[in-house]
């Protein structure tokens, strides 16, 4: 659902993409990857980017898709408690893999935020067979590196907490560490087989490997050749037992600049970061996915390594392969790989549950560029029957050319050159937030998007939504669910994103349901329990001035 | 930059059985195998093959049927574009584009368009870019009749309602006020103007005046003089019978009257112009220094096309395998997206460039390891496994680019499109496979001039073009509010 800005003279660059239904995790302002694939397409290489297909597939009768779908999914348990799931598809022998573990920014600790992802890179450097020439001896290295880099981390601290008030002494000590670390760095990187996992892959045909952590979830997928399969196995089963930690430092700084790309040169990306976190005061949804900066740069080997232990059993994990395949042989190779990875114990279960908001929040970011919007509201999420009437909220307001801010908004009073809408930002582990997003049509203010927006969510209270409102909707979520089904790596990211998610990929089924008995009374009572002023939080992309040195300038005076 | 058509020279090859380096299996392996190791046969795989009818009037239609599921997918390719636009009415192209899909058509009202469409969870989208315009329908296939008829009508006989087009045209205008909020968009469109030319059709842009400037009249003139059956190109999958869907293309466009088709040519730039290195940078606050490094390049048509993707592959276009990657970001850590690309059409020159984002201080540094990658590209061959290493990956993932009927059909599509042979793909893949390392360094030379660099840079503060001023004398570029 990312749009790369396009250059088309004349095409408006829209700030959002069409905000998936439901698919909370995929909303792009939480959501980051290891690598932005559609920035190294050519026309020479193929780089298929998975897609985040709006929810869906379903096997409605009435549609006319194949109604034995369902029966399809072929479900396996391993005794490890990694789950497994397989669709069978000949027509081209290819196979897409996702594996998705639960875990994601909301296991994060204060002090530690962007760990998840930093994780997420670092599972991409290899294990003690791939990735190095000689594990044993770089492993003394890398533990000496780690200790070094942890304490040269800590002093530099130290030094910049003091300012201009540090010792000689105390920068010594720092240099003289730069030194070593420096030194074990350059010796590491002797034994270091440079992105030989991805190199692997590469070689024998695999395509869109990537990797993206969200709020809730992280995922790894890749697409090869069928009979690679095995391949596959050997190097992810690796993966999920073994990963070795190298290279840490230096992909530590590539998460800074991914850090820098998304959100701090993004006007989209620190509105909705700034957003967010005003939003969530005590839950971890209020944390960038990526990471505070100084977070970041604090980040040990150590503490991640722990991360990797205590969220990445397989007992977390569930694997969907859909393309050629066997499901007998792929059970017994899945069962003589990843079976042999013992389960990890029970993870610590999330503690802190955001208080009620107690009256508006308002803030501003000041950037060098033209305005925008985000309007949120605290609702529960997946699993309370009010998430599926927010479901339906988000399509009548924000779904298509007719849908109702459309319409009122961009259309008629021409006030917005865009709007959106999320049922679920930015997961659904947790309760989350029904957002509204408007980018202002010039000279219309932000303010008077904002009120032609209030108009809109009175009259969802005001006034029953139409019988065409809601059969539209569940037209376009049928058709949506039989479109999701076209390709391999888009129906294997749905089936893990639900297992992992709602603990069962059938969830995809009974939300049609759920959405199918949702009633005009019934948008009315959730519109007005909450899409209150008190429970919203407003921010707003404010045009940074510069008129303080347009001022300056005036009168004739010339600066020096 | 003009859009980059997503077919890759792997896409191009053919109804090819795939051949890998191969021998053993190693599936049996009842432990964690080690991946290094193993080796797999071939993937033996013979793509359907798409009919290809061409009606009296001139319209061709490539047709694919596939009933796993039940869509049809209907895409038009025009030959059309914005190499069209007159000089004092650049967004033409686009805007018609625009209101041919929002504005009403056939015996279709605007608003019922959208409501009959919506009803039905029908997609339908139209565009018009710089070399060609492009129409998709995408339907239940029990719907495709109602899809079709709309489909047609707006692509025949778009209305262009006057709100409509008043509308798409404040939002366009909308559209070149926020053109400088992104440093990611300024750098790439002010890099595309480097190195055509802020006028040449493959890099200008619109603006607010030339915007205002169109008139309901200009778009029904547009349409009419460049939009014919003759001139166009359908492509059909899904869950249909090509009888029946035939039937139903000559009912919706069967009566339409041939016209002139514009044949697509666009200048290339003066050697002069092409050969020049120059550096700029846009000055605005921003934590990283957006960099674009490269020149014009070759055409798609050019005997040296097969070697200089290879080179292009190995130096920065392959990701994760690339030697910049691995250089810039792997080593260094110094940015999260860093790669080279190689764009190549048959219509106008092609663009070679190098990427990245990265802090302020480090701007010198990635640009000098691009500077000396590109050096090391020209001195010495590539190694043995580098070659070996893109060749595999390039016949092994050649299955992907069949991944689907659309896929195979788009594929037809764009080379009848381009004028390029059916077998143009084979031809191809028959180069990459010979292809010797001395192939690869001679196109590299030839090709790769670090003589010729145009660097594109935006970034903040006086740093900036002090860091830059190591490769040539610095101008800075003043962006209006409208770029």
């Amino acid at each position: 659902m990312k749009t790369q800005p396009s250059l088309v003279p004349g095409e408006v660059h829209l700030p959002w993409g069409r905000l998936s239904r439901l698919v909370a995790h995929i909303s792009h302002a939480s959501e980051v990857r290891f690598t932005n694939c559609a920035l190294h397409a050519s026309r020479f290489t193929i780089c298929s980017v998975v897609m985040a297909l709006s929810l869906v597939f379903h096997v409605n009768a009435s549609s006319g898709a194949s109604p034995s779908f369902a029966d399809r999914v072929i479900e396996h348990r391993l005794a490890n408690g990694l789950t497994v799931l397989m669709v069978e598809r000949h027509q081209i022998p290819v196979v897409s893999i996702n594996i998705t573990f639960a875990v994601g920014g909301i296991n994060e600790q204060v002090g530690q935020t962007g760990i998840a992802h930093l994780y997420e890179h670092m599972a991409f450097k290899g294990t003690r067979i791939v990735g190095t020439t000689d594990y044993e001896k770089e492993k003394p290295i890398l533990d000496e590196l780690a200790i070094v880099g942890t304490e040269l981390d800590q002093r530099e601290r130290e030094v910049a907490a003091k300012e201009g008030g540090a010792l000689a002494d105390d920068r010594t000590a720092v240099e003289s560490l730069q030194k070593r670390f420096l030194a074990l760095q350059a010796q590491a990187a002797q034994y270091v087989v440079g992105n030989e996992m991805a190199l692997m892959y590469q070689r024998h045909g695999g395509v869109g490997l990537n990797a993206s952590t969200g709020k809730d979830l992280t995922r790894y997928m890749i697409s090869l050749p069928s009979n690679r399969l095995p391949l596959w196995a050997a190097i992810e089963s690796d993966r999920m037992a073994n990963p070795v930690l190298r290279e840490f430092y230096k992909e530590r700084g590539v998460v800074m600049e991914e850090r820098r790309l998304r959100n701090d040169d993004s006007p989209n990306g620190l509105l909705f970061e700034t957003f967010t976190s005003a939003a969530f005061r005590a839950h971890g949804y209020g944390i960038p996915t990526i990471g505070w900066g100084s977070d970041i740069l604090s980040l040990t080997p150590a503490a991640t390594e722990a991360f990797f232990k205590t969220y990445y059993g397989p007992n977390r994990a569930t694997i969907a392969l859909v393309g050629d395949i066997n499901p007998q042989e792929t059970i017994a190779l899945i069962e003589r790989t990843f079976g042999r990875i013992p389960a990890a114990p029970p993870a610590p279960s999330l503690v802190t549950v955001e208080p009620e908001q107690r009256g508006e929040r308002r803030v501003e970011v000041e950037f060098d560029a033209e305005p925008a919007i985000v309007i949120g509201y605290h609702k529960p999420t997946l699993g309370h029957p009010d998430d599926d009437v927010c479901d339906v909220i988000d399509a009548v307001l924000s779904d298509g050319l007719t849908s109702r801010l459309h319409q009122k908004l961009v259309r008629e009073k021409r006030l917005a050159v865009s709007v959106g809408s999320d049922a679920s930002h930015p997961g659904v582990r947790a309760p989350n937030l029904f957002i509204i997003t408007a980018t202002p049509l010039a000279p219309h203010t932000t303010a008077e998007v904002e009120s032609a927006i209030y108009e809109e969510v009175e009259r969802l209270k005001q006034e029953p939504v139409s019988a065409q409102e809601l059969e539209k909707v569940l037209n376009n979520l049928d058709a949506d669910l039989v479109r999701g089904l076209r390709s391999n790596s888009g129906l294997a990211s749905q089936l893990a994103l639900y297992q992992a998610l709602a603990g069962d990929w059938r969830y995809i089924l009974t939300s049609r349901d759920k959405v199918a008995k949702v009633t005009a009374a019934d948008v009315q009572r959730v519109a007005a329990q909450y899409f209150t002023r008190s429970n919203r939080t407003v921010a707003v992309l404010v045009k940074k001035s510069l008129s303080k040195s347009v001022t300056a300038m005036s009168g004739n005076e010339v600066q020096p | 930059m003009r859009t980059v058509k997503g077919c890759g020279i792997a896409g191009l090859l053919g109804l090819a059985i795939l051949v890998a380096s191969a021998s053993t299996v190693n599936a049996g392996e009842p432990t964690l195998g080690d991946p290094r190791a193993m080796t797999f046969p071939p993937v033996e795989f013979s793509p359907p093959e798409p009919e290809r009818v061409v009606l009296e009037n001139g319209l061709v239609v490539y047709l694919l049927e596939d009933h796993e599921l039940p869509l049809v997918s209907v895409t038009a390719t025009m030959r059309t574009g914005s190499w069209l636009d007159p000089t004092d009415k650049i967004g033409l192209a686009s805007m018609t584009g625009a209101v041919m899909r929002t504005g009403g058509g056939g015996k279709w009202s605007a608003e019922q368009v959208d409501e009959e469409l919506e009803r039905f969870a029908g997609d339908l989208s139209i565009g018009i870019g710089r070399q060609a315009g492009s129409a998709s329908l995408d339907v239940l296939s029990k719907d495709l009749d109602r899809g079709l008829d709309i489909f047609a009508g707006l692509i025949r006989q778009p209305a262009f309602e006057s709100a409509r087009l008043e509308l798409a045209k404040l939002q366009a205008i909308e559209g070149i006020r926020r053109r400088q909020d992104n440093p990611g968009s300024i750098v790439g469109r002010e890099f595309a103007k480097m190195l055509y030319g802020p006028a040449h059709p493959s890099a200008r842009e619109s603006s607010i005046e030339s915007i205002k400037r169109l008139t309901r009249d200009d778009l029904v003139a547009f349409h009419g003089t460049t939009i014919h059956p003759n001139g166009m190109i359908l492509g059909v999958t899904g869950d249909f019978k090509k009888a029946d869907m035939l039937a139903s293309l000559r009912k919706v466009f069967g009566d339409w009257q041939k016209g002139v088709v514009p044949a697509l040519k666009i200048s290339d730039v003066l050697e002069r112009e092409r050969a020049r290195p120059v550096v700029s940078y846009v000055d605005k606050d921003t934590s990283q220094t957006h960099l674009r490094v490269g020149h014009l390049s070759i055409k798609e048509s050019d005997p040296d096309y097969v070697a200089l993707a290879i080179a292009n592959d190995i130096l920065g276009g392959s990701s994760f395998r690339s030697r910049l990657f691995n250089d810039v970001r792997t080593k260094r850590g110094l940015a999260y997206s860093v790669g080279s690309r190689l764009s190549v059409g048959m219509h106008d020159q092609g663009v070679w460039l190098m990427r990245a984002e990265t802090k302020l201080v480090s701007t010198q540094e990635v640009i000098g390891r691009f500077v000396a990658n590109i050096e090391r590209m020209r001195s010495e061959l590539v190694t043995d496994q580098e070659l070996a290493e893109a060749k595999e990956a390039y016949v092994n993932s050649f299955v992907f680019s069949f991944a689907s009927s659309s896929a195979i059909v788009g594929r037809l599509v764009e080379l009848e499109y381009d004028g390029l042979p059916k077998n143009f793909l084979q031809q191809l893949r028959d180069k990459v496979m010979k292809l010797k390392k001395e192939d690869v360094l001679a196109a590299a030379k030839k090709h790769l001039r670090p003589d010729r660099l145009k660097i594109m840079a935006v970034g903040s503060g006086e740093a900036l073009p002090k860091a830059l001023s190591t490769f040539g004398e610095v101008n800075e570029i003043k962006l209006g509010p409208e770029g």
